[in-house]
Protein backbone atom coordinates (compact mmCIF):
# COMPACT_ATOMS: atom_id res chain seq x y z
CA UNK A 1 0.00 0.00 0.00
CA UNK A 2 1.83 3.40 -1.38
CA UNK A 3 0.67 5.99 0.04
CA UNK A 4 2.16 9.75 -0.64
CA UNK A 5 1.77 11.33 3.08
CA UNK A 6 4.83 12.01 5.28
CA UNK A 7 4.90 8.46 7.19
CA UNK A 8 8.15 8.30 9.46
CA UNK A 9 9.00 5.20 11.18
CA UNK A 10 12.22 3.94 13.31
CA UNK A 11 12.90 0.23 13.18
CA UNK A 12 15.83 -0.28 16.01
CA UNK A 13 18.14 -2.76 14.87
CA UNK A 14 16.86 -3.37 11.57
CA UNK A 15 20.56 -4.17 10.27
CA UNK A 16 19.63 -7.97 9.69
CA UNK A 17 16.71 -10.51 10.23
CA UNK A 18 13.54 -9.98 11.50
CA UNK A 19 14.50 -5.95 11.72
CA UNK A 20 15.39 -5.61 8.10
CA UNK A 21 12.19 -7.37 6.79
CA UNK A 22 10.46 -4.93 8.58
CA UNK A 23 12.38 -2.45 7.26
CA UNK A 24 12.13 -3.23 3.71
CA UNK A 25 8.66 -3.83 4.31
CA UNK A 26 7.83 -0.34 5.88
CA UNK A 27 9.56 1.29 2.97
CA UNK A 28 7.10 -0.71 0.73
CA UNK A 29 4.61 0.74 2.45
CA UNK A 30 5.24 3.95 1.86
CA UNK A 31 7.35 4.74 5.20
CA UNK A 32 10.33 7.11 5.31
CA UNK A 33 12.53 4.97 7.41
CA UNK A 34 15.41 5.75 10.41
CA UNK A 35 16.66 2.25 11.55
CA UNK A 36 19.91 1.94 13.97
CA UNK A 37 21.85 -0.55 15.37
CA UNK A 38 25.39 -1.22 17.57
CA UNK A 39 27.11 -1.71 14.02
CA UNK A 40 28.18 0.22 11.04
CA UNK A 41 25.60 0.51 8.02
CA UNK A 42 25.28 -2.76 6.45
CA UNK A 43 26.41 -3.28 3.09
CA UNK A 44 21.99 -4.84 2.98
CA UNK A 45 20.60 -1.78 4.05
CA UNK A 46 18.46 0.10 1.47
CA UNK A 47 19.87 3.49 0.45
CA UNK A 48 16.98 5.29 1.52
CA UNK A 49 17.48 4.07 4.74
CA UNK A 50 18.58 6.92 7.29
CA UNK A 51 20.78 4.81 9.24
CA UNK A 52 22.61 5.70 12.49
CA UNK A 53 25.04 3.89 14.72
CA UNK A 54 23.50 3.70 18.56
CA UNK A 55 23.01 1.55 21.58
CA UNK A 56 19.53 2.00 22.63
CA UNK A 57 19.99 0.71 25.83
CA UNK A 58 21.44 4.29 26.59
CA UNK A 59 19.08 7.02 26.63
CA UNK A 60 21.05 9.60 25.19
CA UNK A 61 21.36 7.02 21.82
CA UNK A 62 17.83 6.94 22.20
CA UNK A 63 17.41 10.39 22.57
CA UNK A 64 20.36 11.24 19.82
CA UNK A 65 18.26 8.17 17.05
CA UNK A 66 14.58 10.46 17.70
CA UNK A 67 15.92 13.93 17.23
CA UNK A 68 18.09 12.84 14.37
CA UNK A 69 14.98 11.30 12.70
CA UNK A 70 12.39 14.22 13.23
CA UNK A 71 15.59 16.54 11.51
CA UNK A 72 16.02 14.47 8.82
CA UNK A 73 12.56 13.05 7.87
CA UNK A 74 9.90 14.90 10.49
CA UNK A 75 7.80 14.01 13.08
CA UNK A 76 8.08 10.00 13.53
CA UNK A 77 4.66 8.29 13.91
CA UNK A 78 5.65 5.00 14.16
CA UNK A 79 8.31 3.17 16.38
CA UNK A 80 9.35 -0.51 15.96
CA UNK A 81 11.46 -1.46 18.91
CA UNK A 82 12.56 -4.65 17.49
CA UNK A 83 16.62 -4.62 18.93
CA UNK A 84 17.05 -7.83 20.98
CA UNK A 85 20.19 -10.28 22.00
CA UNK A 86 19.52 -12.96 23.70
CA UNK A 87 22.22 -14.86 26.06
CA UNK A 88 21.55 -18.94 26.36
CA UNK A 89 22.22 -19.53 30.13
CA UNK A 90 20.34 -20.57 33.13
CA UNK A 91 19.88 -17.83 36.28
CA UNK A 92 22.86 -19.75 37.82
CA UNK A 93 25.04 -19.46 34.69
CA UNK A 94 24.54 -15.94 34.28
CA UNK A 95 26.95 -12.89 35.05
CA UNK A 96 26.14 -9.43 36.09
CA UNK A 97 27.38 -8.32 32.43
CA UNK A 98 24.46 -10.89 31.22
CA UNK A 99 21.94 -9.03 32.54
CA UNK A 100 23.30 -5.59 31.58
CA UNK A 101 23.32 -6.44 28.15
CA UNK A 102 20.24 -8.30 27.78
CA UNK A 103 18.16 -6.14 30.35
CA UNK A 104 19.85 -3.08 28.93
CA UNK A 105 19.24 -3.54 25.47
CA UNK A 106 15.70 -5.54 25.42
CA UNK A 107 13.99 -3.91 28.31
CA UNK A 108 15.96 -0.18 28.69
CA UNK A 109 16.35 -0.26 25.30
CA UNK A 110 12.48 -0.64 24.88
CA UNK A 111 11.95 2.01 27.74
CA UNK A 112 14.53 4.74 26.47
CA UNK A 113 12.75 4.69 22.58
CA UNK A 114 9.49 4.93 23.88
CA UNK A 115 10.29 7.39 26.28
CA UNK A 116 12.27 9.71 23.69
CA UNK A 117 9.17 8.58 21.33
CA UNK A 118 5.79 9.72 23.33
CA UNK A 119 5.90 13.27 23.86
CA UNK A 120 5.37 14.12 19.95
CA UNK A 121 3.61 11.10 19.45
CA UNK A 122 1.12 12.03 22.03
CA UNK A 123 0.64 15.47 20.32
CA UNK A 124 -0.48 14.24 17.19
CA UNK A 125 -0.68 10.49 16.54
CA UNK A 126 2.02 7.83 17.26
CA UNK A 127 1.92 3.54 16.93
CA UNK A 128 4.75 1.91 18.76
CA UNK A 129 4.92 -2.08 17.91
CA UNK A 130 7.15 -3.75 20.51
CA UNK A 131 8.88 -7.38 19.36
CA UNK A 132 8.09 -9.73 22.30
CA UNK A 133 7.98 -13.14 21.92
CA UNK A 134 6.41 -16.51 23.04
CA UNK A 135 9.53 -17.18 25.38
CA UNK A 136 8.13 -14.58 27.66
CA UNK A 137 4.77 -16.39 28.44
CA UNK A 138 6.61 -20.10 28.32
CA UNK A 139 10.10 -20.75 29.08
CA UNK A 140 12.93 -21.94 26.28
CA UNK A 141 15.26 -23.52 28.42
CA UNK A 142 18.87 -21.84 29.52
CA UNK A 143 17.23 -18.42 27.98
CA UNK A 144 16.55 -17.34 31.60
CA UNK A 145 16.74 -13.45 31.27
CA UNK A 146 15.96 -13.62 27.65
CA UNK A 147 12.80 -15.04 28.28
CA UNK A 148 12.30 -12.44 31.24
CA UNK A 149 12.85 -9.87 29.54
CA UNK A 150 10.73 -10.62 26.97
CA UNK A 151 8.16 -10.77 29.60
CA UNK A 152 9.01 -7.09 30.42
CA UNK A 153 8.45 -5.90 27.23
CA UNK A 154 4.81 -7.53 27.16
CA UNK A 155 4.03 -6.33 30.55
CA UNK A 156 5.74 -2.44 29.02
CA UNK A 157 3.44 -2.87 26.23
CA UNK A 158 0.15 -2.76 28.00
CA UNK A 159 1.18 -0.13 29.79
CA UNK A 160 1.80 2.51 27.38
CA UNK A 161 -1.61 1.40 25.78
CA UNK A 162 -3.30 2.41 28.94
CA UNK A 163 -1.16 5.52 29.55
CA UNK A 164 -0.77 6.79 26.58
CA UNK A 165 -3.97 6.42 24.52
CA UNK A 166 -6.03 7.78 22.86
CA UNK A 167 -3.15 9.10 20.51
CA UNK A 168 -0.65 6.73 20.73
CA UNK A 169 -1.57 3.13 20.45
CA UNK A 170 1.33 0.44 21.73
CA UNK A 171 0.88 -3.60 20.66
CA UNK A 172 3.99 -6.11 20.88
CA UNK A 173 4.55 -9.30 18.27
CA UNK A 174 5.27 -12.25 20.32
CA UNK A 175 7.50 -14.33 17.23
CA UNK A 176 7.76 -18.08 17.82
CA UNK A 177 10.81 -20.21 15.39
CA UNK A 178 11.99 -17.54 12.69
CA UNK A 179 14.32 -18.79 11.18
CA UNK A 180 17.11 -16.34 11.50
CA UNK A 181 20.61 -16.33 12.95
CA UNK A 182 19.37 -15.59 16.10
CA UNK A 183 17.37 -19.32 16.09
CA UNK A 184 19.86 -21.27 14.51
CA UNK A 185 22.49 -20.55 17.60
CA UNK A 186 19.67 -21.78 19.30
CA UNK A 187 19.85 -25.06 16.83
CA UNK A 188 23.48 -25.12 17.11
CA UNK A 189 23.41 -26.25 21.28
CA UNK A 190 21.96 -29.13 20.22
CA UNK A 191 23.28 -32.80 20.34
CA UNK A 192 22.42 -33.16 16.85
CA UNK A 193 21.24 -29.89 15.39
CA UNK A 194 19.65 -31.95 12.13
CA UNK A 195 17.25 -33.74 13.83
CA UNK A 196 16.81 -31.34 16.12
CA UNK A 197 15.39 -29.24 13.39
CA UNK A 198 13.30 -31.99 11.92
CA UNK A 199 11.78 -32.82 14.83
CA UNK A 200 11.66 -28.52 15.44
CA UNK A 201 9.82 -28.49 12.21
CA UNK A 202 7.43 -31.40 13.28
CA UNK A 203 5.40 -29.10 16.30
CA UNK A 204 4.44 -26.59 13.86
CA UNK A 205 0.73 -27.05 12.84
CA UNK A 206 1.61 -24.94 9.35
CA UNK A 207 4.54 -27.11 8.88
CA UNK A 208 7.31 -24.67 8.22
CA UNK A 209 9.10 -22.20 10.35
CA UNK A 210 8.55 -18.75 10.38
CA UNK A 211 10.21 -16.18 8.32
CA UNK A 212 11.44 -12.67 8.83
CA UNK A 213 8.85 -11.67 6.22
CA UNK A 214 6.39 -12.98 8.31
CA UNK A 215 6.70 -10.78 11.32
CA UNK A 216 6.99 -7.89 8.95
CA UNK A 217 3.49 -8.30 7.39
CA UNK A 218 2.18 -8.51 10.63
CA UNK A 219 4.15 -4.96 11.50
CA UNK A 220 2.59 -3.67 8.49
CA UNK A 221 -1.15 -4.35 9.59
CA UNK A 222 -0.51 -3.23 12.85
CA UNK A 223 1.16 0.21 11.40
CA UNK A 224 -2.13 0.49 9.25
CA UNK A 225 -5.72 1.98 10.32
CA UNK A 226 -6.53 -1.87 9.42
CA UNK A 227 -5.67 -2.23 13.07
CA UNK A 228 -7.11 0.71 14.53
CA UNK A 229 -9.19 -0.84 17.51
CA UNK A 230 -6.17 -3.06 18.53
CA UNK A 231 -3.93 -1.59 21.56
CA UNK A 232 -2.45 -2.95 24.37
CA UNK A 233 -2.65 -6.80 22.66
CA UNK A 234 0.56 -9.25 22.82
CA UNK A 235 -0.01 -10.75 19.86
CA UNK A 236 1.34 -14.48 18.81
CA UNK A 237 2.76 -15.88 15.75
CA UNK A 238 4.20 -19.11 16.09
CA UNK A 239 2.63 -21.42 12.92
CA UNK A 240 0.38 -22.66 15.57
CA UNK A 241 3.33 -24.06 17.76
CA UNK A 242 2.46 -22.91 21.00
CA UNK A 243 -1.39 -24.01 20.43
CA UNK A 244 -0.12 -27.29 21.16
CA UNK A 245 0.93 -28.96 24.50
CA UNK A 246 4.34 -28.94 24.47
CA UNK A 247 4.24 -32.70 25.51
CA UNK A 248 3.50 -34.92 21.77
CA UNK A 249 3.52 -38.67 22.18
CA UNK A 250 3.23 -38.77 18.64
CA UNK A 251 6.89 -37.55 17.97
CA UNK A 252 8.68 -40.20 20.52
CA UNK B 1 -8.86 -32.88 59.73
CA UNK B 2 -9.72 -29.64 57.58
CA UNK B 3 -13.20 -30.83 56.35
CA UNK B 4 -14.85 -31.94 59.47
CA UNK B 5 -19.21 -31.62 59.18
CA UNK B 6 -18.61 -30.78 55.88
CA UNK B 7 -20.89 -33.03 53.77
CA UNK B 8 -19.42 -33.28 49.87
CA UNK B 9 -20.39 -34.93 46.09
CA UNK B 10 -17.91 -36.20 43.91
CA UNK B 11 -19.33 -36.90 40.76
CA UNK B 12 -17.40 -39.46 38.66
CA UNK B 13 -16.71 -40.48 42.36
CA UNK B 14 -15.50 -44.04 41.09
CA UNK B 15 -13.31 -43.40 38.60
CA UNK B 16 -9.28 -42.92 38.86
CA UNK B 17 -9.55 -39.46 39.85
CA UNK B 18 -12.50 -39.48 41.85
CA UNK B 19 -11.97 -42.31 44.27
CA UNK B 20 -8.98 -40.42 45.32
CA UNK B 21 -10.64 -37.24 46.02
CA UNK B 22 -13.33 -39.33 48.09
CA UNK B 23 -10.62 -41.12 50.15
CA UNK B 24 -8.87 -37.97 50.83
CA UNK B 25 -12.09 -35.99 51.59
CA UNK B 26 -13.07 -38.43 54.09
CA UNK B 27 -9.48 -39.04 55.93
CA UNK B 28 -10.33 -35.44 56.37
CA UNK B 29 -13.64 -35.71 58.22
CA UNK B 30 -16.49 -35.23 55.17
CA UNK B 31 -19.46 -36.81 54.53
CA UNK B 32 -18.82 -37.78 51.09
CA UNK B 33 -20.95 -39.06 48.88
CA UNK B 34 -19.21 -40.97 45.57
CA UNK B 35 -21.60 -39.94 43.01
CA UNK B 36 -21.13 -42.52 39.69
CA UNK B 37 -22.94 -44.53 36.73
CA UNK B 38 -21.71 -47.76 38.21
CA UNK B 39 -20.26 -48.78 41.93
CA UNK B 40 -16.63 -50.09 40.35
CA UNK B 41 -14.26 -51.84 41.88
CA UNK B 42 -13.53 -52.30 45.77
CA UNK B 43 -14.96 -49.00 47.04
CA UNK B 44 -17.33 -49.70 50.15
CA UNK B 45 -19.52 -47.53 52.28
CA UNK B 46 -18.75 -49.75 55.13
CA UNK B 47 -14.83 -49.27 54.74
CA UNK B 48 -14.51 -45.59 53.95
CA UNK B 49 -17.91 -43.78 55.21
CA UNK B 50 -18.96 -42.86 51.99
CA UNK B 51 -21.88 -43.52 50.67
CA UNK B 52 -22.12 -44.59 47.17
CA UNK B 53 -24.82 -42.87 44.85
CA UNK B 54 -26.04 -43.61 41.38
CA UNK B 55 -25.94 -40.84 39.36
CA UNK B 56 -26.21 -40.51 35.10
CA UNK B 57 -24.79 -36.41 35.07
CA UNK B 58 -26.18 -36.23 31.85
CA UNK B 59 -29.54 -36.69 33.23
CA UNK B 60 -31.70 -33.50 34.79
CA UNK B 61 -33.95 -36.06 36.50
CA UNK B 62 -31.08 -38.26 37.93
CA UNK B 63 -29.29 -35.14 39.41
CA UNK B 64 -32.55 -33.62 40.75
CA UNK B 65 -33.52 -37.21 42.46
CA UNK B 66 -29.47 -37.44 43.98
CA UNK B 67 -29.77 -33.83 45.36
CA UNK B 68 -33.46 -34.26 47.30
CA UNK B 69 -32.28 -37.71 48.43
CA UNK B 70 -29.29 -35.85 49.87
CA UNK B 71 -31.35 -32.48 51.16
CA UNK B 72 -33.68 -35.31 52.99
CA UNK B 73 -30.64 -36.51 54.61
CA UNK B 74 -28.04 -33.94 55.41
CA UNK B 75 -30.40 -30.65 54.43
CA UNK B 76 -27.03 -29.30 52.94
CA UNK B 77 -24.12 -29.63 50.64
CA UNK B 78 -20.87 -28.30 51.74
CA UNK B 79 -18.51 -29.07 48.59
CA UNK B 80 -19.75 -30.18 44.98
CA UNK B 81 -16.84 -31.64 42.94
CA UNK B 82 -17.51 -32.25 39.55
CA UNK B 83 -15.00 -34.84 38.44
CA UNK B 84 -16.96 -37.03 35.75
CA UNK B 85 -15.41 -36.98 32.41
CA UNK B 86 -15.11 -38.92 29.23
CA UNK B 87 -12.54 -37.88 26.32
CA UNK B 88 -13.18 -39.12 22.58
CA UNK B 89 -9.59 -39.34 21.48
CA UNK B 90 -10.20 -38.06 17.53
CA UNK B 91 -9.83 -35.09 15.24
CA UNK B 92 -13.15 -33.49 14.93
CA UNK B 93 -13.37 -35.20 11.27
CA UNK B 94 -13.45 -38.31 12.89
CA UNK B 95 -15.74 -37.81 15.36
CA UNK B 96 -19.66 -38.26 15.31
CA UNK B 97 -21.96 -35.65 16.14
CA UNK B 98 -23.07 -38.68 18.34
CA UNK B 99 -19.64 -38.78 20.11
CA UNK B 100 -19.26 -34.59 20.45
CA UNK B 101 -22.97 -34.82 22.38
CA UNK B 102 -21.40 -37.68 24.09
CA UNK B 103 -18.72 -35.26 25.38
CA UNK B 104 -20.20 -32.06 25.85
CA UNK B 105 -23.52 -34.11 27.86
CA UNK B 106 -20.74 -35.35 30.27
CA UNK B 107 -18.45 -32.82 30.54
CA UNK B 108 -20.42 -29.33 30.18
CA UNK B 109 -23.96 -30.64 30.64
CA UNK B 110 -22.51 -32.42 33.17
CA UNK B 111 -21.46 -29.99 35.15
CA UNK B 112 -24.20 -27.06 34.65
CA UNK B 113 -26.47 -29.55 35.88
CA UNK B 114 -24.92 -30.84 39.11
CA UNK B 115 -23.99 -27.00 39.60
CA UNK B 116 -27.76 -25.86 39.11
CA UNK B 117 -29.43 -28.00 41.37
CA UNK B 118 -26.97 -28.30 43.93
CA UNK B 119 -26.99 -24.35 44.08
CA UNK B 120 -29.98 -24.47 47.02
CA UNK B 121 -28.08 -27.04 49.06
CA UNK B 122 -24.89 -25.51 48.84
CA UNK B 123 -26.51 -22.18 49.70
CA UNK B 124 -27.67 -23.46 53.19
CA UNK B 125 -24.37 -24.80 54.01
CA UNK B 126 -23.04 -21.03 53.94
CA UNK B 127 -22.81 -18.88 56.99
CA UNK B 128 -21.15 -15.33 57.55
CA UNK B 129 -18.15 -16.86 57.89
CA UNK B 130 -18.17 -20.38 56.22
CA UNK B 131 -18.51 -20.46 52.18
CA UNK B 132 -19.41 -23.53 50.08
CA UNK B 133 -17.16 -24.87 47.16
CA UNK B 134 -17.44 -25.89 43.71
CA UNK B 135 -14.40 -27.55 42.32
CA UNK B 136 -14.88 -28.14 38.28
CA UNK B 137 -12.61 -29.77 36.62
CA UNK B 138 -11.21 -28.64 33.68
CA UNK B 139 -7.97 -29.81 31.73
CA UNK B 140 -4.26 -27.82 30.89
CA UNK B 141 -6.04 -29.21 27.14
CA UNK B 142 -8.49 -26.21 27.64
CA UNK B 143 -5.70 -23.89 27.20
CA UNK B 144 -3.13 -26.03 24.59
CA UNK B 145 -4.19 -28.92 22.51
CA UNK B 146 -2.95 -32.07 22.85
CA UNK B 147 -3.81 -33.98 19.01
CA UNK B 148 -6.46 -35.79 18.30
CA UNK B 149 -8.45 -35.08 21.18
CA UNK B 150 -10.68 -32.14 19.51
CA UNK B 151 -14.27 -32.41 21.32
CA UNK B 152 -12.36 -32.92 24.55
CA UNK B 153 -10.21 -29.78 24.25
CA UNK B 154 -13.12 -27.77 23.05
CA UNK B 155 -15.61 -29.14 25.86
CA UNK B 156 -12.85 -28.41 28.98
CA UNK B 157 -12.39 -24.79 27.48
CA UNK B 158 -16.50 -24.62 28.05
CA UNK B 159 -15.90 -25.82 31.53
CA UNK B 160 -13.41 -22.99 32.26
CA UNK B 161 -15.39 -19.96 31.19
CA UNK B 162 -18.15 -21.55 32.69
CA UNK B 163 -16.42 -21.98 36.05
CA UNK B 164 -15.42 -18.17 36.22
CA UNK B 165 -19.08 -17.41 34.89
CA UNK B 166 -20.31 -19.13 38.18
CA UNK B 167 -18.01 -17.74 40.49
CA UNK B 168 -19.40 -14.17 39.48
CA UNK B 169 -22.40 -14.74 40.00
CA UNK B 170 -22.85 -16.89 43.30
CA UNK B 171 -19.81 -15.06 44.94
CA UNK B 172 -22.08 -12.64 46.42
CA UNK B 173 -24.30 -15.91 48.13
CA UNK B 174 -20.66 -17.12 49.38
CA UNK B 175 -20.03 -20.21 47.25
CA UNK B 176 -16.97 -20.21 45.53
CA UNK B 177 -16.06 -21.60 42.00
CA UNK B 178 -13.23 -22.92 41.00
CA UNK B 179 -11.40 -25.27 38.28
CA UNK B 180 -8.88 -28.03 38.39
CA UNK B 181 -6.51 -28.42 34.65
CA UNK B 182 -4.75 -31.26 35.80
CA UNK B 183 -2.28 -32.12 33.02
CA UNK B 184 -0.82 -35.86 32.96
CA UNK B 185 -2.04 -37.45 35.47
CA UNK B 186 -1.55 -41.45 36.05
CA UNK B 187 -4.90 -43.14 35.40
CA UNK B 188 -7.11 -45.34 33.52
CA UNK B 189 -8.06 -42.37 31.06
CA UNK B 190 -4.43 -42.23 30.24
CA UNK B 191 -3.03 -45.14 29.91
CA UNK B 192 -5.87 -45.48 27.33
CA UNK B 193 -4.67 -42.37 25.48
CA UNK B 194 -1.12 -44.02 25.69
CA UNK B 195 -2.56 -46.84 23.70
CA UNK B 196 -4.97 -44.90 21.08
CA UNK B 197 -3.90 -44.26 17.88
CA UNK B 198 -3.44 -40.87 17.73
CA UNK B 199 -1.33 -40.76 20.64
CA UNK B 200 1.73 -42.93 18.56
CA UNK B 201 1.71 -45.12 21.40
CA UNK B 202 2.78 -48.87 19.47
CA UNK B 203 1.37 -50.83 21.81
CA UNK B 204 4.55 -52.81 22.28
CA UNK B 205 6.81 -49.97 24.01
CA UNK B 206 4.67 -48.34 26.09
CA UNK B 207 6.83 -48.13 29.31
CA UNK B 208 9.74 -46.36 26.77
CA UNK B 209 7.26 -43.94 25.44
CA UNK B 210 5.96 -43.07 29.31
CA UNK B 211 9.39 -42.62 30.18
CA UNK B 212 9.46 -40.38 27.57
CA UNK B 213 6.80 -38.30 28.64
CA UNK B 214 8.01 -38.39 32.36
CA UNK B 215 11.36 -36.51 30.94
CA UNK B 216 9.47 -33.79 28.81
CA UNK B 217 7.67 -32.75 32.11
CA UNK B 218 10.21 -30.10 34.29
CA UNK B 219 9.13 -32.41 37.86
CA UNK B 220 10.17 -35.45 35.26
CA UNK B 221 7.15 -37.58 36.18
CA UNK B 222 3.15 -37.39 35.34
CA UNK B 223 0.93 -36.47 38.28
CA UNK B 224 -0.97 -38.95 40.64
CA UNK B 225 -4.61 -38.91 41.65
CA UNK B 226 -3.90 -38.37 45.08
CA UNK B 227 -1.53 -34.83 43.60
CA UNK B 228 -5.09 -33.46 42.44
CA UNK B 229 -6.62 -34.58 45.35
CA UNK B 230 -4.35 -32.51 47.84
CA UNK B 231 -5.51 -29.61 45.91
CA UNK B 232 -8.62 -30.56 45.92
CA UNK B 233 -8.73 -30.90 49.24
CA UNK B 234 -7.51 -27.32 49.88
CA UNK B 235 -9.83 -25.79 47.52
CA UNK B 236 -12.51 -27.54 49.34
CA UNK B 237 -11.42 -26.02 53.11
CA UNK B 238 -11.60 -22.68 54.31
CA UNK B 239 -8.38 -21.89 53.90
CA UNK B 240 -9.39 -21.65 50.68
CA UNK B 241 -11.89 -19.13 51.40
CA UNK B 242 -10.47 -16.45 49.42
CA UNK B 243 -9.87 -18.63 46.24
CA UNK B 244 -12.47 -18.48 43.23
CA UNK B 245 -13.05 -17.62 40.14
CA UNK B 246 -9.60 -19.64 39.15
CA UNK B 247 -8.65 -22.24 37.37
CA UNK B 248 -5.53 -24.08 38.87
CA UNK B 249 -3.35 -25.75 36.60
CA UNK B 250 -1.77 -28.41 37.80
CA UNK B 251 1.18 -30.40 35.32
CA UNK B 252 4.65 -30.49 36.76
CA UNK B 253 5.43 -26.97 34.96
CA UNK B 254 4.71 -28.93 31.65
CA UNK B 255 2.57 -25.91 30.12
CA UNK B 256 5.46 -23.70 31.88
CA UNK B 257 7.76 -24.49 28.94
CA UNK B 258 7.90 -24.22 24.70
CA UNK B 259 7.36 -27.00 22.89
CA UNK B 260 10.48 -29.56 23.95
CA UNK B 261 12.58 -30.19 20.85
CA UNK B 262 14.43 -33.70 20.91
CA UNK B 263 18.15 -31.93 21.99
Amino acid sequence: MKSSANKVAIVTGGGRGIGLSIVERLLDDGYQVLSCGRSERPDAMPAKVCWLQADVSKAGDAKNIVERAEAELGPVILLVNNAGVQVEKTVEQSSDEDWDLVVGVNCRGVFNMSRACLPSMQKRTGNIINIGSISGNVSDPSMALYNASKAFVHGLTRSIAVDHGPNVRCNAIQPGWIMTAMADDAFALANNPEAAKKDALSRHPVGRFGKPSDIADLVSFLASDQSHYISGECITIDGGMTAASPLQPGLF
Amino acid sequence: MKLRKKVAVVTGGCGGIGRAICERLMSEGARVYAADLSQQGSFTDAATGGTYMQLDVTSEESVIAMMDEIKSIDGKLDILINAAGIEIEKTIEETTLGEWNRSFAVNVTGTFLTCKYALPLLRNAVTDTISASIINFGSYDGFIADPGLAAYCASKGAVHALTKAMACDHGPEGIRVNAICPGYIDTPMLQSFFNGEGSGGDGGDIESLQQAVRDVHPMRTYGTPEDVANLVNWLASDEARYASGQLWVLDGGLSAQVQQMKL
